[in-house]
């Protein structure tokens, strides 16, 4: 039914980004402003989103219809419509209920995080921007409205990964960001082109899509949705196209906090949900997607175990939480999937504001073999990071057990032994290397004597709110064996294709499995690192630490012949050929009118010879007509 | 043979060959007396077309011409005259001041 | 016999033409230009233009042949001066090849006038008086303004024949 509330949700934060975009202009270009003003702008507009989207969900909780905004026909061409049309079903509400709340905590914490900087207004301004091209991904009714969003959140990626942009280095891993993401794009257009002409051309708004999906032929599906997987694969950081996520951790934490963690990166899966009728119709991609998932989550875990720099740790548990998700979406598990990204959004930006915390308290030190002893100096972050840890380890009650099991067990009960083997490998590493990053940081005795600055209210105010969804969280859909009310699942279940139906005793024994492989990564990190002399750090050599030099490989294979083949157009087709023939046309010009310039030669009677020459042609000519009458 | 082809053959002959020597010869006095040939051939043509129409008038247009290539050979010869003077020279080539140099 | 005349004149006339194309010499040259008019003279006769041939013999050979060869002798040319013309024979014979196709064309159409008498008029035709009658009643503007090209052309040579004074300027 339509509403006019849902364009107030991209809107507001729109608005505040312009409204801070102008406000730092003016205050480069004239007199300066205090901060308070951008900060104040940055963080009230997300939150008036949030009301917002709370209001449209609890009338969607009431029973009331799916709600639709129709804003104005963007193109009308033959058989392609395209109108600007949002849409707020309850996929799309749950996604922009939690987008919006942990992004106006990530806006409270970064008011303390960036307090000082230069361009303070002009990062909010680029957050607010994120934060409305998510919601237009989030809330878009066709295919074309969410690649605006999804455009926009990697413009916005960019814009902020190298918001430092006198280094270097940053605006090199934003440039990796956004091309690897182009790479994904490309994906994606080309599945929903696939997708619209395989349905004979009927619509391209979702619900045209989802009434007409049986009139495509088979192979076309497996074709759109394995390219628009592709497209997801970029976003959302999973094998081959991942590479930019760690590199991205060179921007500032709350980015990677937003953006790396809690929303942009989900935008896969919440795309995969979103074309759910599509997934279910052809399983085998499926089945890919799920594969996918499953060996990014234990290739990232992997490389994590020997990371050193605490935020790049913290990126490839995001990438291995990601491969998680897919692995329910990819088995049509969807409420699944979509409850860990849920759970998973307030741990992993809790983790990352914690570490963020951190180092600032250190002032910028990010090698967490050069961090001290913190539990005692940093109280609330050590508390806030500990129940982080021990939550996306999946130990109950917390939220990202439920989430957890919930993926393993439907993998088991799919028959797909190897995707749960895998996901129960990857668990305990998780808990190994996210637990070796707690004892190092805040256990590990003899650390470091380093200056402490003071951590800010706004910094730990977020932390503790996060900390107590991290915690809570999981029994928005505590499953029904334990008389739970399964929320979410029912919440989502229009969209799920195959229901977790097991017997109890299984359920309890993976459970149990669970459990049992995720303390022994603790207790094993335990054993190596509680007591760790940080003086002695982990050698920097070998396969693991070197990220399996995966991207010395793509730089061998790609970026370097992309950069011959561009030298090569620059130096040789561009000088020689192009400016070549064009010049040989001019000279060719210039060398004829030379030759020509010749019978001027001031002779009188070349000239009288020429005007014979002329006279005795006409003649022989009209002699021809002459004798042809 | 004394029939309108016939002085016409004749008269167009004279004429080519005074183009001929135009065109082919470089000493400045036969150019002089080539073209005074082509003249001939002209009036001879004219005086042609007068007994064939048996009007006076070619015969008129005849007398004209020739107190024409009387004028011009007073000139032209005075002109050949001045140029020897100053080039030493009777070759056609040589006078080549109208020419605007290439690069 | 008219006939054979006419041949024998037009032989002389093309030959003359002939030999002043060749030769090197310019005398040879102006000695056939001589022939070739005093030809072209008793072709006139033949076409009954008797005045016509009075004067082409008076003007043409008697006045315009002798100041060209009183100009060759005055000139004093030597064998030295003449210029060398290596190519003669190839240029005239493109230019034979040149005006074949303008010949074809005249006496093509020539060709298709019809038929006509040619043979000489005894009286009524060619003479002064019917040649007077003529140029001072219709033809009397161009007879006076050739009188003033003549006059232009008198004053002309005479200029042009001035001794110059130096200015400075060179010719070499």
């Amino acid at each position: 039914m339509h509403t006019p509330y849902l364009i107030w949700i991209i809107l507001i934060p729109l608005l505040g980004a312009l409204l801070n975009a102008g406000f730092y202009i003016y205050h480069i270009k004239f007199k300066k402003l205090p901060e308070k003003l951008f900060a104040i702008i940055g963080t009230v507009t997300p939150f008036i989103a949030f009301l917002f989207t709370l209001n449209l969900f609890f009338k969607l909780n009431d029973g009331s219809e799916n709600f639709e905004q129709f804003l104005f026909q963007w193109l009308d061409v033959d058989n392609l419509s395209i109108e600007m049309k949002l849409l707020g079903d309850k996929l799309a509400i749950f996604m922009a209920m939690f987008v919006t709340f942990v992004g106006w905590l990530i806006h409270i914490y970064a008011v303390g995080y960036m307090k000082g900087d230069d361009g303070f207004g002009k990062f909010f301004a680029y957050f607010n921007l994120f934060l409305a091209s998510m919601l237009i991904l989030v809330l878009a009714d066709n295919p074309v409205i969410l690649f605006i969003g999804w455009e926009g959140v990697g413009v916005c990626s960019y814009l902020l990964i190298s918001f430092h942009y006198t280094d270097g280095d940053n605006v090199m891993a934003g440039n990796k960001a956004f091309i690897v993401n182009r790479v994904g794009d490309l994906g994606f257009i080309l599945g929903v082109i696939t997708l619209f002409f395989a349905l004979d051309k009927t619509g391209i708004s979702f619900g045209d899509m989802q009434a007409n999906i049986s009139i495509a032929s088979n192979d076309l599906l497996i074709l759109s949705g394995f390219l628009l997987f592709v497209g997801a694969m970029g976003k959302s950081a999973q094998v081959p196209l991942y590479v930019w996520l760690p590199d991205a951790m060179a921007g500032p934490t709350p980015i990677s906090a937003l953006i790396h963690a809690a929303t942009m990166v989900t935008a896969g899966i919440y795309m995969v949900a979103r074309f759910h009728f599509l997934y279910s119709s052809v399983e085998e991609i499926g089945l890919f997607i799920a594969y996918i998932g499953a060996i990014s989550a234990v290739f990232a875990a992997i490389i994590a175990t020997r990371q050193q720099d605490i935020k790049k740790i913290l990126a490839y548990s995001t990438m291995s939480q990601l491969g998680y998700m897919f692995i329910g979406v990819g088995l049509g598990f969807y409420s699944s999937g979509l409850f860990h990204v849920f759970t998973h959004a307030f741990f992993k930006a809790m983790l990352f504001m914690g570490a963020g915390g951190v180092i600032l308290a250190l002032h910028h030190e990010q090698n967490i073999f050069k961090m001290a002893q913190h539990r005692k100096r940093l109280p609330i972050i050590s508390a806030t990071f500990l129940i982080g840890v021990i939550a996306i380890s999946g130990i109950p009650p917390f939220s990202g057990f439920f989430s957890k099991d919930a993926i393993l067990a439907a993998a088991f009960q799919q028959g797909e032994y190897l995707i749960w083997g895998v996901g129960m490998f990857t668990a305990f590493l998780t808990a190994f290397y996210m637990f070796r990053l707690y004892f190092v940081v805040f256990v590990a005795p003899n650390g470091h004597e380093k200056e402490y600055s003071y951590t800010d209210k706004t910094i730990t105010f977020p932390l503790m709110i996060l900390a107590v969804g991290a915690i809570f969280a999981g029994f928005l859909n505590f499953p029904a064996i334990f008389g739970g009310s399964a929320f979410v699942d029912t919440w989502l279940a229009e969209l799920n294709s195959v229901k977790l139906h097991m017997s109890h005793a299984t359920e309890y024994a993976l459970m149990f499995a669970s459990i049992a492989v995720a303390v022994a990564g603790i207790y094993v990190a335990y054993k190596k690192y509680a007591n760790y002399d940080v003086y002695k750090p982990e050698s920097e050599e070998g396969l693991i630490a070197n990220k399996f030099y995966v991207d010395e490989v793509y730089d061998k294979l790609f970026v370097q012949s992309i950069k011959r083949l561009s030298r090569y157009f620059d130096e040789t087709v561009d000088t020689k050929y192009i400016d070549g023939t064009l010049m040989l046309a001019c000279k060719g010009f210039i060398s004829f009118g030379k030759k020509l310039a010749i019978i001027q030669n001031a002779n009188v009677r070349y000239y009288a010879f020429y005007m014979l020459a002329g006279i005795s042609a006409t003649s022989m000519y009209i002699y021809i007509t002459l004798i042809g009458q | 043979m004394t029939s309108l082809t016939g002085y016409a053959a004749v008269s167009m002959i004279l004429f080519s060959l005074g183009a001929i020597g135009v065109v082919s010869r470089r000493n400045v006095f036969i150019i002089y007396m080539s073209i005074e040939l082509m003249l001939n051939g002209i009036n001879l043509f004219l005086v042609t077309f007068a007994r064939y129409h048996f009007n006076m008038d070619g015969q008129i247009l005849s007398i004209m011409v020739i107190a024409i290539a009387a004028a011009e050979a007073a000139i032209f010869l005075s002109v050949i005259i001045l140029l020897f003077k100053t080039k030493k020279s009777l070759d056609t080539n040589v006078f080549t001041e109208l020419k605007q140099e290439t690069e | 016999m008219i006939d054979f005349v006419f041949l024998a004149l037009s032989f002389f006339a093309v030959g003359g033409g002939v030999a002043m194309l060749i030769n090197n010499n310019p005398i040879y040259c102006a000695l056939g230009l001589l022939i070739s008019v005093l030809s072209v003279a008793g072709l006139f006769a033949l076409l009954s233009a008797t005045f016509m041939f009075m004067v082409q013999i008076i003007v043409y050979a008697g006045a315009i042949m002798t100041i060209i060869l009183f100009i060759l002798m005055f000139l004093n040319i030597k064998e030295e001066d003449l210029p060398h013309e290596p190519k003669k024979n190839i240029l005239i014979t493109m230019g034979v090849i040149l005006m074949i196709p303008i010949n074809l064309l005249i006496l093509e159409g020539v060709a298709r006038l019809p038929d006509s008498d040619m043979s000489i008029v005894e009286e009524g035709f060619g003479g002064i008086k019917e040649l007077g009658m003529k140029l001072y009643t219709e033809w009397l503007l161009p007879f006076e303004l050739i009188s003033i090209l003549l006059l232009v052309a008198l004053i002309g040579a005479v200029v042009l024949a001035k001794k110059r004074e130096k200015r400075g300027t060179s010719y070499d």
